[in-house]
């Protein structure tokens, strides 16, 4: 939105296309290699030794039995590693990120937390030497949840911060008048949410392996969103210069944001590889992935919003506290972004906001897809609900009423533009003829009077590109080769949505030649561009445009080299489908090829462009449509069919577009209804971290989906309109499940995950 | 103490050596090479690592590597009949987008392979069914029953 230039339109040859992805072959055949399919000459295996207590001080820690054992090549505590204090998330030039954290310390912070680290000739020798590890310690009091920790006698977490266990200084947001706004409402809701911590659960478990060469630079392969982000802080906690820390990462097992965190074990394997001289593989087990990676912040929110007899939302007062776990990682950012997105959604003028990040000692929260919306969204959106039963309205129309449209301010301080949440609202209304869906019966099998239907709706926006939390960059080079093929390198990471797929789509239609012709290289610091990472559903929006402004130079560049050949003003030349041709006598050409290849006296083209970029923020839109059907009887509740319909702008590539809504949508289930990862309240321990008893929707659980993707609200700052999509999905459909199971049953539900114990203790209270 | 394993992978004879211990799952990626079935959970859990073997689906890392002496072992890199030419159901998950991040896709074609061997017409519960016991954590899964209905539908025509 930073961009004031209207969006170029033009007959699109490759975007918008479903074009075959430049990775699919290699995973459908089995080729693609992720990193923990990597084997070195010479590899160590490295494992951890992880505390079994919550909170304590280490008063000693022996190693001797552990470094005895046959085959154990190292073993790393806080008494041999360096002591330097770093970032939990490692974007050390934006505000989301706080210093908390030593690579090992003689302090334990959560039940799992890594205490030493071993290298060895297998992985069972090295699991067996953990267990030669002798730790004592001395217990510290701990707290398990941020209510209690922020009262004045909880035990102290970290000492750096700004103390009593917040993360960061309350995040406050105000705008307009509160008092003023509460003061001409005609009734006023107040209610309290809360969220649980789902897990991303990626397929892949977080792996990485450490290699050191004779000039001691670090070869670093991981699976990583921001490979450009662990390359500094490896580097700065390391004392490298960046020349001699080179990561790698090509393809890997999905990631939702909280791959993109600074892990502990990718600090401990390189150090174990650096004393060993040896190749050291570091993999978690699906357990750790649990323990050592990152969920969603829980939250605690309150909110008092203030409305007139018409619908008119006059004011909005909430507040919300998120657990960060032991350490801050993403804590800082989802508070900001979580707490300013309630400025938005639905309008109103007068606003105060105030977003708390607490420690406790839990497993870390970071990011997640959604990165605090989902939570802040739950609470307006459900709110919005309840509003609608009071006035007796439809929801569909308060929220119709009340929905954010242009020249409306965005959390990001920018006006909106154009109406796409409306679009989305209003499209999806008519598609499912909604009026006659809300009067429809409750019971419509009579034969089973205790299967109740509903229907809900939720409504999200969320914006890609982390602005104004961090001001980004974006990056591409593209090089013609002397074929009249195109190079694109780009740092982005291929998490497994399809973005590089987008990305030489853009190239190949702003140059002009086929989607087939350009290939992608990624995931090479050594050789890529700068990039800030995959997140913030920012690649296609970011990276797009940095692809299509280093296109647009090398295509310039081709035609001012034809023109040469052809001898003509650059001017009277096109290119199109691989041939430049003067325009006014199309059948007078050369290929792109021709162009670039030598002729007698011209050298063959080096041809390069580079592509930087730095946006603001664009918002992307969608609205749920949720049916489901709840069973009185035991309280299951089923997602029977859903509508998403989404605003992204300009689709580049529909099937992947869809694939990462119907995907967010399949998270999203999981946390509304089934997933929440469990730490005892007493102990601090996991009480479900593994895959059986963590619950996710599988292929029976899945709705029929039927996706709508309009290009309601093009953003001229990104490539042809495009916007982000990839949190969207996971947004939307939380309320729109929790609206449904309140319009089938009538009971209403603050939390997520509701369960079926929660429906049916609210029956029963209901009933009595 | 190493055993040495004898059996077929992939229509090849072969052999391995492994540690008594060792889950058919470790043995495929480390000592035969085929690092295309993929360790998710290493507890039988998530369905990355189904292989064929004698012509049932099995989650690799719960197969002791010993278990598979002379046994047929089928994994996703033996799918492709022929170099240069895709089974349809890579072929149809290629066109349908069934596979994003990727990691879940192998044992998932194996595990559809399983499923169309056995029933070449399933119904959409089939398919829901036949695949309960492989977790994909991208796709919500409604890609991957789009590709397997086409694919389905692409072999009864090769075959009539």
């Amino acid at each position: 939105m930073n961009v004031t230039t209207p969006i170029e339109q033009r007959d699109f040859k490759i975007v918008g296309k479903s074009v075959k992805r430049e990775d699919v072959v290699e995973k459908v055949t089995g080729e693609a290699q992720y990193t923990g399919d990597i084997k070195l000459p010479g590899m160590l295996h490295g494992k951890i030794k992880r505390a079994a207590i919550a909170h304590a001080r280490i008063k000693s820690i022996d190693v001797s039995k552990a470094l005895a054992y046959p085959g154990v090549k190292a073993v790393l505590t806080h008494e041999n590693v360096p002591r330097v204090l770093h970032y939990g998330s490692p974007h050390p030039r934006s505000a989301s990120c706080t210093k908390d954290q030593y690579i090992l310390d003689d302090k334990v912070r959560f039940w799992g937390e890594g205490v030493a680290a071993v290298a060895a000739i297998s992985e069972e020798i090295a699991d067996e030497a953990l267990d030669l590890i002798e730790v004592e310690y001395e217990a510290l009091p701990a707290v398990f949840e941020p209510e209690d920790a922020v009262l004045p006698d909880a035990p102290l977490i970290h000492d750096v911060g700004p103390g009593g266990n917040l993360v960061l200084d309350p995040v406050r947001v105000n705008r307009g008048d509160i008092e003023a706004g509460f003061a001409e409402a005609d009734f006023v809701l107040e209610g309290t949410f809360s969220g649980g911590r789902p897990h991303p659960a990626y397929m892949e478990p977080n792996v990485c392996i450490a290699d050191w060469d004779g000039t001691n630079k670090l070869t670093f392969w991981t699976s990583t969103q921001t490979s450009f982000m662990v390359r500094g802080i490896l580097a700065e906690v390391l004392g490298l210069p960046l020349t001699k820390v080179r990561v790698l990462v090509d393809h890997m097992g999905g990631g939702f944001g909280a791959k993109q965190d600074c892990f502990q074990h990718e600090f401990l394997c390189a150090l174990l590889a650096k004393e060993t001289r040896r190749p050291v593989k570091m993999e978690f087990t699906r357990h750790e992935t649990f323990i050592a990676g990152r969920a969603r912040h829980p939250c605690r929110i309150w909110l008092k919003q203030g409305f007139k007899n018409d619908g008119t939302l006059v004011a909005r007062d909430m507040k919300l506290v998120y657990d960060s776990g032991a350490y801050g990682s993403h804590g800082p950012g989802v508070t900001i972004v979580g707490t300013s997105a309630a400025t938005s959604l639905y309008r109103c003028e007068n606003v105060r906001l105030e977003g708390r990040c607490v420690y406790t000692n839990t497993p870390i929260n970071g990011a997640f897809r959604g990165y605090g919306v989902v939570q802040s969204y739950y609470a307006l959106d459900i709110q919005m609900d309840e509003a609608a039963e009071r006035l007796g309205m439809d929801p569909a129309e308060l929220k119709l009423k009340n929905v954010v449209r242009a020249g409306d301010i965005a959390p990001s301080g920018h006006p909106i533009l154009g109406h796409g949440l409306e679009i989305c609202l209003q499209h999806g209304l008519d598609v499912l003829d909604w009026k006659s869906l809300r009067n429809r019966d409750r019971t419509p099998d009579p034969k089973r009077p205790h299967m109740r239907k509903g229907w809900g709706i939720g409504c999200e926006m969320h914006g890609s590109s982390a602005y104004p939390g961090i001001k980004e960059q974006g990056n591409a080079t593209v090089k013609m080769n002397e074929d009249g093929t195109v190079t694109l390198l780009t740092g982005a990471a291929g998490l497994g949505t399809g973005a590089h797929t987008a990305l030489a789509q853009i190239v190949a239609e702003e140059l002009g030649v086929r989607f087939e012709d350009v290939g992608v290289i990624h995931g090479d610091t050594d050789v890529v561009p700068w990039d800030i990472g995959a997140f913030a559903s920012h690649t296609t929006y970011l990276v797009g445009t940095a692809a299509k402004m280093a296109a647009g130079k090398v295509r310039t560049a081709v035609l001012e080299r034809a023109a040469m050949k052809l001898q003509v003003a650059v001017e009277e030349i096109d290119l199109s489908e691989g041939r430049i041709f003067v325009i006014a006598e199309p059948g007078r050409f050369m290929t792109v090829a021709e162009a670039m290849g030598p002729s007698r006296g011209i050298p063959a083209a080096n041809i390069v462009g580079n592509g930087t970029y730095q946006p603001t923020k664009s918002y992307s839109f969608a609205v749920h449509f949720t049916e489901v059907d709840v069973d009185t009887e035991t309280g299951l509740v089923e997602v029977k069919r859903v509508v998403p319909v989404h605003d992204v702008g300009r689709v580049i590539h529909p099937i992947a577009a869809q694939g990462q809504i119907e995907g967010g949508i399949q998270q999203g289930i999981g946390h509304t209804l089934t997933e929440d990862y469990v730490i005892d309240k007493k102990t601090g321990r996991s009480l479900n971290a593994g895959l059986v008893d963590y619950k996710m929707p599988l292929s029976m659980d899945m709705p029929d989906i039927e996706t709508i993707i309009l290009e309601a609200a093009p953003d001229p700052g990104g490539p042809w309109g495009a916007k982000g999509v990839g949190e969207d999905p996971i947004i939307a459909i939380g309320p729109s499940i929790a609206n449904a199971i309140h319009d089938a049953i009538g009971v209403r539900f603050h939390h997520y995950p509701i369960t079926p114990e929660d429906i049916l203790k609210a029956l029963r209270e209901k009933g009595a | 103490m190493k055993r040495i394993v004898e059996f077929t992978v992939n229509g090849e004879p072969s052999e391995m050596t492994v540690d008594a211990c060792c889950s058919l799952l470790d043995a495929l990626r480390d000592d035969v090479g085929l690092t295309g079935t993929k360790k998710g959970c290493d507890v039988g859990d998530c369905g990355a690592c189904t292989v064929i073997v004698d012509g049932q689906p099995v989650n690799a890392c719960l197969m002791l590597a010993v278990e598979a002496e002379g046994r047929t072992v089928e994994t996703i890199e033996g799918l492709q009949p022929g170099v240069d030419v895709l089974h349809p159901l890579q072929d149809a998950f290629m066109r349908h987008g069934a596979s994003q991040c990727g990691f879940c896709t192998p044992g998932i074609l194996m595990m559809a392979k399983k499923l169309l061997d056995d029933n070449p017409n399933p119904t959409d519960e089939d398919i829901r069914f036949g695949l309960s016991g492989n977790i994909c954590r991208c796709t919500g899964y409604t890609k991957i029953f789009d590709a397997i209905k086409s694919a389905a539908r692409e072999m009864e025509a090769a075959r009539s």
